[in-house]
């Protein structure tokens, strides 16, 4: 069920190919700014493929698979790069990353971090919001996500992100099993209680872009 | 062994809060702080500074400014090489292929000339961090977190170096973060010099963290070089003192100002250089140093810049470059993340004239567009090479792109 579901968008960007190239040359010719716009296209349909659990525009609907519309582009290229690399590992993700070319990791990165956040599917009480605001201050977790939580460069946006992703990534990042860029995360809740956590995905996955 | 790290770790954290609450001040999280963090004071708990990482598939040339890149007059600059990503050291073979590292990334990259055109290969796969590459009379050497290993006759079998020899292992046998990749550098003695780091930002390192080491290649016999060294990720010998120079990066989350990062030199083997107790030569550390003085402890040849990062560097002996240039140093400084406003992303050149007296005078310039931008550069220098003609490389990680320093213009 799972494999066929996932076998048809794969030949649909075999066929995609092409006609992203022609429309590449169309729009690099009308793009004056091609750093801030190169992939853009390619990546709209390149990322057909990731539809179907990711939502079509980066904005998913499946509880624990996350979101990634207007992540930071730098950040979607190292996590897949990461996939690619075999340093993080999913059943579902691999075999969809194994393949890909780096202009493919820059092209999809391109057009998710293009797409705008949907509003908040997780709702919570304002107590838990004040505990998590406090956490993220205390810890200063602000420092690299930003003070709306957005994320910047190779660092993810996890405000309005999927509550149950939070909570296994979190719980791995505890548990010193989650792959990890550089060890912060890892580090970083190390100073967690399972308490926390709970409050943490409770309180960003309900928050709404500024 | 292990048992007796962890259970000195925990002695170490209660001595240092202790500490921290006799001098007044309070560390932030002192248990299960980033790495990155780690020594941060209550105060700077809010601090937006962080760290950068580089663009892990590297970014192509044309799509950034180097038309913005500034050299001397009479020299030019350009770009050698791009697509090589994450470009860290850089070691020049005897047939002048280009040997790149990788820090985050786990590879080593051998640029060739392939009928006129610059061919970037591939050439191993899988390393742990294998920052370090020096080669010597048809060796490579790379030197891994935990290892360093030859590749003999290296430049006859870049399609298939197979497995290396083993020069030294074991040099990371805890895997924790820390201050743990190599760089590597060829000594006039034959044998390989590299740094072990400080476990984190400041901590009390074990007796062979935190220094200098060299190791022979033909016995595989390690010895400590120089110690009290927080992280030095560039050395080079004078061509004619035969003296080892290094680069040191000092602490962080003491402010802007300080500490200095160091520019140093190995007088005496043994000679110590300050960590953890002095940094800079002249400021005590607020944990470690309340008990010492900074006169118990070699000062550097120059102070860089507080967080300026500097990273590999070479001494000048080719016949291109102005006379001045001859035996001077060339440092990449890589750019600092843990001061406001940023500065750095260059390189320098550092002279010392016939009474020891060392001056830096700038070279490199232009990745730097925004002090107080967020990121503040497009490109970090990392490593410097001198090609056999006497024009110099140097490699930027942020990119994959290496760059090409040439002189034309006779003195008018």
């Amino acid at each position: 069920m799972i494999l066929s579901r996932f076998a048809r968008p794969v030949g649909a960007r075999q066929r995609s190919r092409t006609a992203a190239v022609q429309t590449a040359a169309v729009f690099v010719l009308a793009c004056l700014s091609p750093t801030s716009h190169a992939g853009l296209e390619e990546g709209r349909v390149k990322a057909q493929v990731c539809a179907a659990c990711h939502g079509a525009d980066g904005n998913s609907v499946i509880p624990g698979t996350p979101s990634l519309a207007g992540q930071p582009r730098q950040f979607i290229v190292t996590a897949l790069f990461m996939f690619r690399e075999g340093r993080r590992k999913n059943d579902q993700m691999t075999p969809f990353v194994e393949k890909l070319s780096n202009a493919d990791l820059n092209d999809l990165a391109a057009y998710f971090s293009s797409q705008k956040m949907a509003p908040p599917a997780h709702k919570t009480t304002p107590e838990r919001i004040a505990e998590g605001k406090a956490i993220t201050r205390a810890q200063n977790c602000v420092a690299c996500h930003t003070a709306t939580l957005t994320g910047q460069q190779h660092i993810p946006r996890i405000a309005s992100q999927r509550h149950e992703y939070l909570l296994s990534q979190l719980r791995q990042f505890r548990a010193t099993t989650r792959a990890d860029f550089d060890g912060t995360m890892t580090s970083a809740t190390q100073a967690l209680s399972q308490a926390d956590i709970e409050v943490l995905a409770d309180y960003l996955a309900s928050l709404a872009a500024p | 062994m292990r048992i007796h790290n962890i259970l000195g770790a925990a002695v170490l954290a209660a001595v240092a809060g202790a500490v921290f609450a006799q001098a007044g001040v309070t560390p932030a999280t002192p248990a299960g702080a980033p790495a990155w963090k780690q020594g941060m004071a209550a105060e700077l708990s809010q601090s937006p500074l962080h760290p950068f990482a580089p663009h892990l598939t590297g970014r192509p040339s044309k799509d950034l400014p180097v038309s913005k890149l500034r050299v001397p007059d009479g020299f030019k600059i350009e770009v050698w090489v791009d697509n090589v990503p994450e470009a860290r050291s850089l070691a020049l073979g005897d047939n002048g292929t280009v040997f790149v590292s990788n820090r985050n990334l786990s590879n080593v990259y051998a640029i060739v000339d392939n009928g006129g055109k610059r061919e970037v290969k591939t050439i191993m796969k899988g390393m742990k961090s294998p920052n370090g590459v020096a080669f010597d009379k048809g060796t490579l050497y790379v030197a891994e977190r935990h290892r360093i290993t030859r590749y003999d006759g290296i430049e006859s079998k870049l399609d298939n170096p197979g497995e290396g020899k083993v020069v030294i292992d074991n040099l990371d046998p805890n895997s924790q973060p820390g201050h743990f990749w190599k760089y590597l550098a060829l000594g006039p003695d034959g044998k390989l010099y590299f740094n072990i780091g400080s476990p984190q930002n400041i901590t009390m390192p074990n007796y062979n963290e935190a220094s200098i080491v060299r190791v022979d290649p033909k016995t595989g016999t390690l010895e400590n070089f120089a110690q009290g060294v927080r992280n030095s990720v560039g050395m080079a010998f004078h061509p004619k003192t035969k003296q080892l120079w290094f680069t040191e990066h000092g602490r962080d989350w003491m402010g802007t100002d300080l500490p200095n990062d160091e520019l140093n030199v190995v007088k005496t083997k043994g000679q110590h250089f300050g960590f953890p107790y002095c940094h800079q030569g002249d400021v005590l550390d607020p944990i470690f140093g309340q008990h010492r003085s900074c006169d118990q402890f070699t000062k550097p040849e120059l102070k860089l810049g507080a967080h300026i990062a500097p990273l590999g560097m070479k001494f000048y002996t080719g016949k291109m470059f102005p006379k001045e240039y001859q035996n001077s140093m060339i440092i990449a400084q890589h750019g600092s993340w843990n001061r406001d406003p940023k500065h750095g992303y260059n390189l320098i050149r550092v002279s010392v004239d016939a009474k020891g007296k060392v001056t830096s005078h700038p070279f490199v310039d232009g990745f730097l567009e925004n002090a107080a931008g967020d990121p503040p550069m497009w490109g970090r220098p990392v490593d410097v090479l001198q090609m056999k003609d006497g024009s110099i490389l140097f490699s930027d990680d942020y990119n994959g792109i290496i760059y090409r320093v040439s002189y034309a213009k006779k003195a008018s």
